[in-house]
C-alpha cells in the first residue's frame, strides 16, 4: 500500500493542474467572448455578399457572363483545400475531426489534392498524414484584422486562375454554439450553387438567418422572380473582377472568425472537463489518503497496546 | 395614392448600419451619382467613396457616408455592401476634421516613400472627406 506522505505529494501536484486548467479555462471563456461577438457582426454581410454571388452565377444570363472565376470546370484533375486549425493544442478534438473531415473527402472523391493549411498546430497535424501541403500560414490568436486572409485569398485566386487547381475548397469548423461545433467543408470557387454533399450552407448557417440554400433560392424568388437578370454598371467584366476577389476574401475572413470563436469554446469545454476530471481524482486521493492515515494511526495504537500487555504479562 | 416604396439595407463587415423602407435613394457609383427608385430593374454596381442620399415614406431625408463597396438592386429590395459606412447624424464633424488633417500631413510625408503605404493614406483621406460631405449635406438639409 501506498504510504500516506506518497498520496499527499499527488494531491498536491493534481491539485497544482488543476489551478492550471482553470486558469486556461477562464482565459479561453475571454477569448471566446470576443471571437463570438466578432463572428457574429461579419456574419451578415458575409452571407449578404455569398448570396449576392451565387445570384449571379445563378442567373438567367449566367452563360453569357464569363468570368474566370466562375467557369465550372468539366474535369477536375486537382483540387486545393483550405484547412483552417488552431494555433495550440489543449483544445479537444478540435485540430483532429477537422483534418478527418477533409481527408474523407479526400479519400471519397480520389481527385490529387493539395492542402493550405492555416493554424500551426494543424500543420504538425495534418503533416502525419502524409498530405500534400503547398503553403502555410500562421495566424493571429485573438485579435484577427481583413488583411490576415488577404495572402491566402489572392494565392488560391491565382492559383485557381493560373489552373492549377480546378476547384477550391475551405475546412473550417462552423460555430453553432459555444457547446457545439460542426467540423464543414465547403466549395469556394469556382463558385457554384449547385453543388453535391460538400455545399453545406453559407458560412455560418444559422437558424436566425436561415442561409442555406432554400434561403438563396427563396431570396431569388421573392426578389428576382424567376428569369432574371443583372444589369452591370460600369460593365459586367468590372463590377465582377472587384466584386469576387473580395467576395472570396470575406468568406474566408469568416471562416477563419467561425473557427476560431469554435476553437476557444472547444478549448474552454476540454479544460473544464480537465478541471472536473481533476477535482474527482483529488477527491478520490484524499479518501485514500485518510485511509491510509488512519491505518497508520490503528496499526501504531495497535503495536502500543500490543507493548503494553505484552509488560503486564 | 401611397407611394411606392422599396427595402433598402446597408451592411458593413461590422454591422448592419441600416434596414428601412425608402422611396428613392442615390448612390456615388464609379460611372457618377445614381438614383433608384423602386421597380427598378436588377442592377450590380461599385461604389465609390461618397454620400448616399435617401428619401424615406414621410418625403424626409437621410443621409449616410459610404467608403466604397457594392450595391445589389433587386425587385423589392436594394443591398448596399459597403466597406463602412456611417450615418451622418453620427459623425462628428471634429473627429473627421482632424482625421483628414493627419490623412493629409501624412500623404505629404510619404509621398515618395511607398506605394502600398501611400494608397492607403489616399483611401483614409477619401474617406474622411465622405465623411466630411455627408456631415455638411445633412447639415444643409436640417437648415
Amino acid at each position: 500500500m501506498t504510504s500516506a506522505k506518497e498520496i499527499k505529494k499527488r494531491i498536491k501536484s493534481i491539485s497544482n493542474t488543476k489551478k492550471i486548467t482553470k486558469a486556461m479555462e477562464m482565459v479561453a471563456a475571454a477569448k471566446m467572448r470576443r471571437s463570438v461577438e466578432a463572428v457574429l457582426r461579419t456574419r451578415t454581410y458575409a452571407n449578404l455578399g455569398w448570396a449576392t454571388i451565387l445570384n449571379i452565377s445563378e442567373s438567367k444570363d449566367a452563360d453569357k457572363i464569363s468570368h474566370p472565376l466562375l467557369e465550372k470546370r468539366k474535369e477536375v484533375k486537382k483540387a486545393l483545400i483550405v484547412l483552417i486549425a488552431s494555433n495550440r493544442g489543449l483544445c479537444g478534438g478540435f485540430n483532429s475531426a477537422i483534418i478527418n473531415k477533409a481527408l474523407a473527402s479526400v479519400k471519397k472523391h480520389k481527385i490529387p489534392t493539395d492542402f493550405i493549411i492555416i493554424g500551426k498546430r494543424g500543420i504538425s497535424i495534418a503533416s502525419r498524414f502524409g498530405q500534400n501541403i503547398i503553403s502555410e500560414f500562421e495566424k493571429n490568436d485573438s485579435s484577427l484584422i481583413m488583411t490576415d486572409v488577404v495572402a491566402p485569398a489572392k494565392m488560391i485566386i491565382n492559383d485557381f486562375l493560373e489552373k492549377k487547381y480546378d476547384k477550391v475548397l475551405m475546412a473550417y469548423t462552423d460555430f453553432i454554439s459555444p457547446a457545439k461545433q460542426v467540423p464543414r467543408m465547403r466549395q469556394i470557387l469556382p463558385v457554384d450553387i449547385a453543388n453535391e454533399d460538400e455545399y453545406l450552407g453559407v458560412v455560418g448557417k444559422s437558424e436566425i438567418l436561415k442561409t442555406s440554400k432554400d434561403y438563396i433560392k427563396e431570396k431569388e424568388e421573392k426578389y428576382l422572380s424567376g428569369g432574371f437578370s443583372f444589369m452591370y454598371e460600369p460593365d459586367a467584366d468590372e463590377v465582377l473582377d472587384k466584386i469576387l476577389p473580395r467576395m472570396i476574401e470575406v468568406q474566408l475572413f469568416q471562416a477563419l472568425l467561425e473557427s476560431n470563436a469554435s476553437e476557444h469554446s472547444a478549448r474552454m469545454a476540454a479544460m473544464n472537463k480537465a478541471t472536473s476530471a481533476a477535482s474527482d481524482l483529488v477527491d478520490e486521493l484524499t479518501l485514500y489518503y485518510n485511509k491510509a492515515r488512519q491505518a497508520a494511526i490503528t496499526a501504531e495504537i495497535a503495536e502500543i497496546s500490543a507493548g503494553v500487555a505484552g509488560m503486564k504479562a | 395614392m401611397a407611394k411606392k416604396t422599396i427595402k433598402f439595407e446597408v451592411v458593413t463587415p461590422e454591422k448592419v448600419v441600416l434596414k428601412k423602407q425608402v422611396l428613392q435613394v442615390t448612390v456615388p457609383t464609379e460611372d457618377g451619382e445614381i438614383t433608384v427608385l423602386p421597380e427598378h430593374i436588377p442592377l450590380m454596381s461599385i461604389l465609390k467613396p461618397g454620400v448616399i442620399e435617401m428619401k424615406l415614406e414621410e418625403g424626409e431625408l437621410e443621409v449616410m457616408s459610404v467608403s466604397g463597396g457594392f450595391i445589389e438592386v433587386m425587385r423589392d429590395k436594394i443591398i448596399i455592401l459597403a466597406d463602412t459606412a456611417e450615418r451622418a447624424d453620427e459623425l462628428d464633424e471634429a473627429r473627421i476634421e482632424e482625421a483628414r488633417a493627419r490623412a493629409e500631413a501624412r500623404k505629404k510625408e510619404l509621398e515618395n516613400v511607398d506605394e502600398v503605404q501611400f494608397a492607403n493614406i489616399a483611401v483614409q483621406l477619401e474617406k474622411e472627406m465622405a465623411r466630411l460631405k455627408a456631415l455638411t449635406r445633412w447639415r444643409r438639409l436640417k437648415k
